[in-house]
């Protein structure tokens, strides 16, 4: 009955009404193998309730860039930074060069020459290099890692063999050092290359700081030395004129 | 990271090394490859069944979700699988797996669906026709295939695409995490749709007697399905 059928429905949809008579005008089934075509009716339904995606007031790309996240703390560079600080500690001498690309076996071959000479070559990254050098004396050094370095440390300070293998490679420039806690530039280190020897220069200051003593007791002689050769000259004078006079009494050759 | 003038200065950092992945809770079964499916069921149906091609219509309720695997093929559509589709399948996966440490599972029953056909060039009438095959019946929404084992998606996506690519209906390989995903985003569309007419509503509140024009499966399908098709783009 179409009465009770209706009243039916209204219950479950009261602000509805239902349709008597639903279309099947066309042949082909509900599902096809080729796309049936839609009533019209069903075409623009599905084109009223299209999706919106939500539209913010202020575009995302006018607004300031989100700030990178803090990378979790990696334990390899840990481990690196631990390294540098300890070889840090260890050198007197730490020189930074700009490293440029070379072949392995070039790579090899001024290890090897500057190994002779008791320096080692260690390859740094600047992110490892940074936070280290940050807390520790050289921090005036931190602007020369920018490109890619190297580092030149040794126990002991010998600017000169250094600088005598560098200059054989074009493609390590030197751009600072700090030798013996002092931090010097690539001229800085020239210099120091051009300095004698410590024992050289240490003889040398002795020898500087001893001249006027040393002069001090040929000062006081002077004196006395100067009437001697006086009196001498006077007795040859007396001795030669009259073999018979007698010399004078006089106080002689005194070592005073 | 930008230079002067903009330019991209490439500069290399500490390489970050990742943990291989853990593959502790994986276990491998005895028979690691596809079983093999027949063209006809063991005890084939004497008695000519109707078309029913309401088991392609609509979402899959069934097997929509990973059992044993890790990595699937699953399907945007609805369409029947016969014997070729499912050998073409079995030697893909079986060629593409490493038996020793990956695994491939069915998640579709083996053809059991008897469909006729007349022969060619014959007038209509005369009865309905001899059974021609037997074919399974696939709904949008569920999972095809499963492989699992110590593998990652890169290795596995490659067959699994191309395998998607030869079936009929449109597919594509998931995983775990690239389902979940799928789902959220739908999820997440159509709550944040501005749009204030949906077709739920319309369809559940007969806005303007729209349900003369649509069907009654229409209040459960709510305009994503459409025939045997999947309409993705749809909320």
């Amino acid at each position: 009955l179409p009465g009770a059928g209706i009243g039916a429905h209204t219950e479950r949809c009261p602000a509805a009404w239902l349709p008597a008579l639903q279309l099947l005008r066309r042949g082909s089934k509900a599902v096809t193998r080729h796309w049936k075509a839609m009533h019209f009716q069903r075409q623009k339904l599905l084109a009223l309730t299209e999706y919106l995606p939500p539209r913010p007031a202020l575009p995302p790309r006018c607004l300031p860039r989100p700030a990178p996240r803090q990378q979790q703390e990696d334990g390899y560079a840990r481990v690196l930074r631990a390294q540098l600080e300890a070889t840090l500690r260890a050198s007197r001498m730490v020189a930074v060069c700009q490293y440029n690309a070379m072949a392995d076996e070039d790579v090899a071959t001024l290890r090897h020459f500057l190994r002779r000479h008791d320096i080692h070559v260690k390859f740094v990254l600047n992110e490892v290099a940074r936070p280290v050098l940050a807390q520790s004396k050289l921090r005036n050094l931190l602007p020369l890692f920018v490109c890619r370095n190297i580092l030149l440390v040794s126990p002991e300070p010998r600017a000169r063999e250094m600088l005598r293998v560098l200059k054989g490679v074009p493609q390590v420039n030197l751009l600072g050092a700090c030798i013996d806690d002092t931090i010097l530039s690539r001229q800085g280190v020239e210099n120091v290359a051009r300095l004698p020897p410590l024992e050289v220069s240490q003889g040398q200051t002795v020898a500087a700081l001893s001249l006027l003593p040393s002069q001090t007791c040929s000062l006081l002689q002077r004196g006395p030395a100067h009437l001697t050769a006086l009196l001498e000259q006077h007795i040859r004078r007396l001795r030669g004129a009259g073999g018979a006079a007698e010399p004078p009494p006089g106080p002689g050759t005194g070592n005073h | 990271p930008a230079g002067p003038g903009g330019v991209a200065v490439p500069w290399a950092g500490l390489k970050k090394w990742t943990l291989p992945p853990d593959y502790s809770g994986i276990t491998i079964p005895e028979k690691p490859k596809l079983k093999f499916m027949d063209k006809v069921p063991a005890v084939p149906k004497v008695r000519r069944e109707p078309r029913r091609l309401r088991d392609i219509r609509g979402p899959s309720q069934v097997a929509t979700d990973f059992t044993q695997g890790q990595y699937g093929i699953l399907a945007l559509g609805g369409g029947y699988l016969h014997w070729g589709h499912f050998e073409m399948i079995r030697l893909t996966i079986g060629r593409s797996i490493d038996p020793k440490s990956m695994f491939a599972v069915w998640r579709v029953p083996a053809p059991y669906k008897s469909v006729t056909r007349k022969s060619l060039g014959h007038r209509m009438g005369g009865g309905k026709g001899p059974i021609d095959r037997y074919v399974t019946a696939v709904k949008s929404g569920r999972l095809v295939v499963e492989v699992g084992g110590r593998c990652e998606f890169g290795e596995v996506r490659p067959f699994l695409d191309r395998v998607a690519q030869k079936l009929p209906f449109p597919a594509v390989a998931v995983s775990r995490e690239s389902l979940q995903e799928m789902r959220r985003e739908e999820e997440q569309r159509r709550l944040d749709n501005q749009n204030p007419w949906t077709f739920e509503r319309v369809v559940t509140s007969n806005m303007l007697g729209m349900r003369k024009y649509l069907s009654p499966y229409d209040l459960r399908l709510k305009g994503r399905y459409w025939g045997k098709f999947f309409l993705k783009h749809r909320v």
